[in-house]
């Protein structure tokens, strides 16, 4: 086999390892420069409220007080990743008007900068605000109420977006429908509680460049949404990542980096802040909660002939990334299955609580949680196994999805579901026929075991007709042979082990060990857009860039160009938005296929599910770094775990109760399953690099309809909202008779 | 930022005094700091000019068996406690409640005294202490004294004890003899670094024959302001036969009697009320068994 095979599969040690488990490497927080100054943000101190007067002169004479920055600071005051509707800074006197309101108490009011954190700390406390109370909106189907208060000018009705699936003949499909289910599904919101809090530093680089030293996702991007409000060209913008303490989609949108670069351009001179965890949970977006009303039919035997279905998202007070969030949980609300007659409405709609966005999974778990729950009563309601019910109506390749277009090729859901279930242990098909293995049973009768499962897809890459692709160069140096190997690739690596895969897909492409290869990333200077880490495309997409520019640089090489260098843009295949009538399109460049297979115990009497057990099966195409993956399963596992059993956002009127990890509660280990199997199967992505598929959000979006079916199995209860808190449990089962003695 | 500007490690307890006479109130006992620490920087404690760090007092952190009585310094550590043997044999109920008190770090630098100090209505090892009908050695006002437990707490995280002056110093009661047994359990979400939902510990006493309850003490919290015993609850048991039926009947006396409350986002009032039940019917026949048989092996503790 050649070294480049050989490297591909592997589980090369991450390059990070050494560095983190020493407590050597540098997060934003851990960076400081000679001469630094310290910023607190003031936050709204109302939900909904126009401000009417601003007093800082209190302010900017508490002693080591540099300097005060509010609204009218802002050259370009507004930004936003879909649509810049939020003010950079509420208040008086902005160059773009309406910013005297606050919508949510996320917004930023006012940033103090001092010659110390704490002279910052408590300056930025005595800015005197005045308030005109505007009414506050909170529940989304209110907002959507004739005579709701109106949150944005753009926004009619309060809604942000509205898609529109019409597919078939929905008369004709409910007239074959013998057996016809309906649920009305609602998902929580989830906060990303990753271990660093927002943190960085803005100065002016050697050239005089703005440069914000941050954790985000996207370094472009940042730069550009810097660059915008500020009134700048992208050039004279730089932004570096150093170690990022995780993201989960948290970090897609601004919160540090604008004001930061806003503070070390008017001052010219380095400035730094650090988030309190608090100050995080309360500034940065929350996922969607959802309510996701649904109606399917089926035949007798089985086949699916129709669903309806109706989603209606809180985006909270911006729009952040919920029109694509909304745009899959709408494409996802209809599952993994082959549906003729369908019928979609969707709705992003403005509340004034605090904004929901981009989270793992992107809208996928919210509409995986209603079309696999919709499949488990269909299930129970046929007589049918789950898996044997799937079996018959997944999506294969050439299959016609709800929105007229068939997946792209490689589709290989039929053969996860088979491989999964065989190898979760639960299922087995002797005679052709998905047979359950019983479950055996605690002898305390308050303890009940049951197992269940679900399964799904989610798309890789950048959907509904967005550019999608990456840059990358790889140098290579040496005479006779090659020494040294430089890619240049900034794609984010969030704690996932993107870089690893760069070095080591890079390595492969080239044909030297990992050692000789040098990775340049993490800054706009370095390369060119490589998009965000998200939508599980980072693998896919620069590896195919690496390939490409290796290719190239090696074509150099052998026509004796020393160094030979080359640049490459990967351009994914064209997608396509929703039409908005009928909502055709051809969303995606490619898919990611999962099944999970859960085993839980559940308290009748305290009401607490523990998870046991999960097998999660993945189509990765092709595993570039096995234990990566693995840590990608495992650490996604326990996020929806959390997700689906205990992780509650305790909101009153807009205001978050509960923003501390003692009172915003996430799995500890005495949480997590005693075992989390990763089955890890490699159907080939056609155009996939070295026919690798995206898989770090697919873990998470079957698991909670996956628990919830495994917690009916334990006490013949279904549940339709998440999480499963032991009170929501007790209740549920209460009614049912369950528990009481 | 620093939360304080002075630390002292006094080794005698009138030293301590000292030093906090000195400071005027602008000092603060601490030991594990577990929760101290968390308070201070939340804003809900001032930030004290000085702190006076108990735990490096002779004989604070030491346990001493005397007989059947067990004296424990304010300054043992919830691991301490878990180790003891002496402990998971005759006050069972204790190592079961100190054993879920949050993760290993918290275990080993968390005091028993901290937990009493702290006054929290649902403390775990403090529900156990009242439920061993333990004592408490104080400097109170100047005066080092004796005082029950259940003397110390005033209200919700309010305790008699001003933490600028006064000083907890340890704790002695009996232990579990012949026809005794404790038992702790809790509900709680996630498992393990959270505040309680609800606690319950009982001690039970069986008479000669072994068949009816001799005496019982019964605490559960949080279902009032301070840590308190569900005396009724005790009062219907006591001279009746052990079995479901007492059991049944001590839950229908809960019902009537005990009313918890609803935190905001910790549980309702309502689920409460179903968890009074339900740990009353797992720690009463535990507790019942254990003195029974004689044997004690505690459950729940640490990682399992």
């Amino acid at each position: 086999m050649s070294e480049k095979e050989l490297l591909i599969g592997q589980s090369v040690r991450r390059l990070d390892a050494v560095g983190k488990v020493l407590g050597e490497t540098a997060y934003p927080g851990d960076i400081d420069m000679e001469d630094q100054l310290w910023m607190k943000i003031r936050f709204a101190d109302r939900v909904h409220a126009r401000i009417t007067a601003m007093d800082t002169s209190k302010a900017e004479a508490h002693p080591g007080v540099v300097a005060v920055f509010t609204a009218r600071d802002v050259p370009v005051n507004e930004y936003g990743l879909g649509i810049p509707d939020q003010p950079v800074l509420c208040g008086l006197g902005s160059a773009k008007e309406g910013a005297d309101i606050v919508r949510c108490i996320s917004d930023q009011v006012a940033l103090v900068v001092a010659d110390s954190e704490a002279a910052a700390a408590e300056a930025v406390r005595l800015i005197d605000i005045t308030y005109e109370d505007l009414p506050v909106i909170t529940d989304p189907e209110e907002a959507l109420k004739t005579g709701a208060p109106q949150l944005h000018p753009h926004a009619q009705g309060n809604i942000l977006t509205h898609y529109r699936i019409r597919h078939g003949d929905m008369a004709a499909g409910w007239a074959q429908a013998e057996v016809v289910v309906e649920g009305v599904y609602r998902t929580g919101a989830q906060e990303h509680a990753y271990l660093q809090p927002e943190a960085g530093l803005g100065y002016l680089d050697e050239e005089g460049r703005v440069t914000v030293v941050v954790a985000g996702q996207w370094v472009h991007k940042d730069r550009q949404q810097v660059a915008h409000a500020l009134g700048l060209p992208e050039e004279q913008v730089r932004i570096i990542y150093p170690a990022i303490g995780g993201a989960f989609g948290g970090r897609e949108d601004m919160s540090v980096q604008i004001v930061l670069g806003l503070a070390a351009w008017k001052l010219r001179r380095p400035v730094k802040i650090i988030w309190s965890r608090e100050e995080s949970i309360i500034g940065h977006h929350k996922r969607h909660p959802m309510t996701i009303r649904a109606k399917w039919g089926a035949t007798k035997e089985g086949r699916l002939v129709a669903a309806e279905a109706e989603v209606v998202a809180d985006a909270g007070a911006y729009a952040y990334t919920s029109s694509k969030v909304l745009g899959n949980a709408h494409l996802m609300v209809c599952g993994a299955y082959v549906i003729p007659n369908a019928q979609v409405d969707s709705y992003a709609v403005y509340t004034n609580n605090v904004p929901n966005g981009a989270f793992r999974g992107f809208g996928g778990p919210q509409g995986a949680f209603a079309a696999e729950g919709q499949m488990n009563r269909l299930a129970e309601a046929l007589g049918m196994d789950p898996v044997a019910l799937r079996a018959m109506n997944v999506l294969k390749d050439g299959s016609i999805t709800v929105v007229g277009s068939p997946l792209p090729p490689g589709v290989s859901l039929d053969r996860v579901l088979a491989d999964g279930a065989v190898q979760s242990g639960y299922w087995e098909r002797p005679d052709g026929q998905w047979r359950r293995q019983p479950v055996a049973q605690p002898a305390d009768p308050a303890r009940r075991r049951g197992i269940g499962m679900a399964l799904g897809l989610k798309n890789i890459g950048f959907s509904f007709g967005a550019p999608e692709g990456n840059w990358a160069t790889i140098e290579l140096y040496g005479s006779t042979e090659i020494e040294r190997v430089v890619v240049r690739e900034v794609g984010a690596d969030m704690g996932q082990g993107a870089h690893t895969a760069f070095v080591q897909m890079a390595a492969a492409a080239v044909g030297v060990p990992v050692e000789k290869v040098e990775l340049l990333g993490h800054d706009t200077t370095y390369a060119g857009d490589s998009g965000s880490t998200s939508a599980s495309r980072m693998t896919f997409m620069a590896g195919n860039a690496i390939k490409g520019a290796a290719e190239l640089a090696l074509e150099k090489w052998r026509a004796e160009e020393r160094p030979a260098i080359a640049t490459y843009r990967y351009n994914a295949p064209r997608t396509t938005p929703y039409d908005p009538e009928t909502g055709r399109c051809d969303p995606n460049v490619s898919y990611g296929y999962m099944a999970q297979f859960v085993e839980v115990e559940v308290d009748v009497e305290t009401g607490h599910v523990h998870v046991m057990r999960v097998v999660s099966a993945h189509d990765v195409g092709k595993a570039i770094n096995p234990h990566l993956i693995e840590g990608q399963i495992e650490g996604a596992v326990i996020q929806a775990l959390g997700y689906a059993i205990m992780e509650d956002v305790v909101t009153k009127e807009g205001r978050i109760l509960n923003p501390t990890l003692s009172t915003y509660l996430i799995p500890t280990i005495w949480d997590i399953p005693q075992e989390t199997k990763s089955v890890i199967l490699e159907y080939t992505d056609p155009r996939g690099p070295w026919g690798a598929r995206g898989m770090a959000e697919m873990p998470f979006i079957p698991l909670a309809p996956a628990i919830v079916a495994a917690v009916h199995d334990a006490t013949g209860v279904w549940f339709d909202r998440i999480p499963l808190t032991p009170e929501r449990v007790v209740v549920r089962l209460r009614e049912q008779g369950l528990g009481v003695i | 930022m620093s939360l304080w500007t002075h630390y002292h490690t006094p080794a005698t307890v009138d030293e301590a005094l000292t030093l906090l006479a000195g400071y005027q109130g602008r000092a603060r006992v601490i030991a594990g700091g577990t929760d101290l620490l968390l308070d201070i920087r939340h804003g809900h404690t001032p930030r004290p000019d000085a702190l006076v760090d108990i735990t490096r007092i002779s004989g604070i952190a030491t346990l001493r068996q005397d007989g059947d009585v067990m004296a424990l310094g304010a300054g043992v550590t919830h691991a301490q406690i878990v180790a003891e043997p002496v402990l998971s044999a005759r006050a069972t109920c204790l190592v079961e409640s100190c054993g879920v008190v949050g993760g290993p770090q918290v275990r080993n630098v968390g005091t028993i005294g901290g937990n009493v100090a702290h006054a929290l209505p649902a403390g775990d090892g403090t529900t156990s202490l009242v439920a061993l009908d333990a004592e408490a050695d104080v400097v109170l006002d100047g005066v080092r004294q004796w005082l029950p437990l259940r003397a110390l707490f005033v209200g919700p995280g309010q305790s008699r004890l001003d933490q600028t002056r006064d000083l907890l110093v340890g704790f002695r009661f009996r232990l579990c003899g012949p026809r005794e047994g404790s038992a702790f359990k809790r509900i709680m979400r996630p498992q393990g670094v959270a505040l309680p939902i609800l606690g319950c510990a009982a001690w039970v006493r069986l008479d000669e024959s072994g068949a009816r309850y001799d005496d019982l003490r019964i605490c559960i919290g949080p279902v009032s302001k301070v840590p308190s015993r569900a005396e009724a609850v005790e009062e219907t048991l006591r001279g009746t036969t052990v079995g479901a039926e007492a059991v049944e009947r001590a839950v229908s006396v809960a019902r009537e009697t005990l009313r918890p409350r609803t935190s905001k986002f910790r549980a309702t009032a309502e689920y409460r009320q179903e968890m009074v039940e339900v740990l009353l019917r797992r720690v009463l026949p535990l507790a019942a068994e254990r003195a029974r048989t004689g044997e004690a092996i505690p459950e729940g503790v640490g990682m399992e």
